[in-house]
């Protein structure tokens, strides 16, 4: 088997296990490097499959169809109110303000990036964003700490997402360091701020029974 | 699909939202949304490669369940049901903008074309792939793509279908897939390279 061959073969078996392609790839180094690559591009993709949030506009859209067409109805008397916000979180309520700070100080940050000249980006500092996140009082731990208290369940999961958009923000973080007048790596960067706000959010509304 | 893979396995939560949803609660539609936003979202983006487009896509896509739902009895994941729906909804809207779903040529050998020639110099040592793929870039790269490979690849590598199931979802033969998910993995190959090549010149 040649190397055009190998490479032709990967579309039908794309693992390279078939004993020709195994034969070739034990002797050819530069065809071994590119299946590689491709299972690094088939493995990476699936970080994809949620990696984006709709704005609010799609959720409000579908609530005035659904409303608009009687397939929501409303709700029964007997039914008991949820309980008020103070009482489902207790002294979790600081993290409302604290997401709203965060999503406030990034949008001022990313403002500051967008306005900026490429000389002045040199003296922004660039772990600004995580130290205002900090200061907001955002921090890993707490939140796991909260989740992990209040529905020890679904502490993996938050643990999980946080990973996840920590890696985005990082990033996110890196495109625009290395070319400070990328607008989509901007957008990217406020995205991945506003998912992780979104989790603490998330954390407030879905985490208890 | 082998891996339907809700973020949140709420499956009891999710089956008393779906018996809610029937009654016509409205916090019970929206505890399903929230569970699926994000993978129906993020489909209908990476396979049009458009904001807006995605976000009507999804509205419409999550509109045809909450209409049918009633009609729901469990009998396949309901996390399935919702994406095989999503999918078909934005293929139909591809469609209707004459985009390909597909494309034409039907197995590797023999189409001919510039696209199908094996490159001479494939796994060249210009910029290697080794490590991590930024996501960022990966996004962007799958952006790129020809809408062709783009819904195969998506549908195999990201959402997780086998190829079976993508020639029934599509319209195409198997070894149409198989040979449409190389190609993109290739294209994505080179558009990755050229993508870290141009940074290295940057910095």
């Amino acid at each position: 088997m040649t190397c055009v061959e190998l490479q032709q073969s990967l579309a039908e078996i794309e693992d390279g296990s078939g004993a020709e392609q195994r034969a070739h790839l034990e002797t050819c180094p530069t065809c071994l490097a590119l299946l590689a690559e491709l299972n690094l591009i088939a493995s990476s993709a699936r970080d994809l499959s949620e990696a984006n949030e709709p704005s609010p506009r799609v959720w409000n859209s579908i609530e005035i169809v659904l409303r608009t067409e009687g397939l929501i109805r409303p709700p029964r008397a007997d039914r008991p109110h949820p309980a008020s916000f103070a009482a489902r979180w207790g002294f979790a309520r600081w993290m409302v303000p604290a997401a709203a700070a965060l999503l406030i100080l990034v949008g001022i940050y990313v403002r500051q990036h967008s306005l900026a000249s490429p000389e002045n980006m040199a003296t922004i500092p660039a772990q600004q964003p995580l130290q205002d996140a900090a200061a907001a009082g955002l921090n890993d731990d707490e939140l796991l700490q909260e989740v992990a208290d209040k529905t020890p369940a679904t502490q993996a999961q938050y643990q999980d997402h946080l990973r996840r958009a920590n890696e985005y923000i990082q990033d996110a973080k890196q495109d625009v360091q290395a070319d400070p007048n990328d607008e989509e790596a901007r957008r990217s960067l406020m995205e991945a701020y506003q998912q992780k706000a979104m989790l603490f959010d998330m954390a407030m509304d879905r985490s208890l029974p | 699909m082998t891996d339907p893979k809700p973020r949140q396995s709420k499956d009891v939560s999710e089956a008393q939202a779906i018996e809610r949803a029937k009654q016509g609660d409205a916090e019970a539609f929206q505890v399903l949304y929230d569970m699926h936003k994000r993978r129906v979202y993020s489909l209908c983006l990476r396979m049009t490669a458009n904001t807006a487009e995605a976000e009507d896509l999804a509205q419409e896509a999550f509109l045809q369940l909450f209409r049918k739902i009633g009609t729901f009895r469990g009998e396949s994941a309901f996390s399935t049901w919702l994406h095989r729906l999503s999918v078909n909804v934005v293929l139909m809207h591809l469609r209707k903008k004459g985009l390909p779903v597909v494309s034409l040529e039907e197995t590797t050998q023999g189409s001919g074309g510039e696209e199908d020639t094996p490159k001479k110099d494939f796994g060249a040592e210009d910029v290697a792939l080794a490590g991590s793929i930024d996501r960022l870039q990966l996004r962007r790269a799958v952006e790129s793509l020809p809408p062709g490979y783009r819904t195969i690849f998506v549908l195999h590598d990201v959402e997780g279908y086998e190829h079976n199931e993508i020639a029934t979802i599509v319209g195409c033969s198997i070894g149409n897939s198989k040979s449409q998910l190389h190609k993109a993995r290739m294209k994505l190959r080179d558009l990755l390279k050229m993508q870290r090549a141009e940074k290295a010149e940057k910095s």
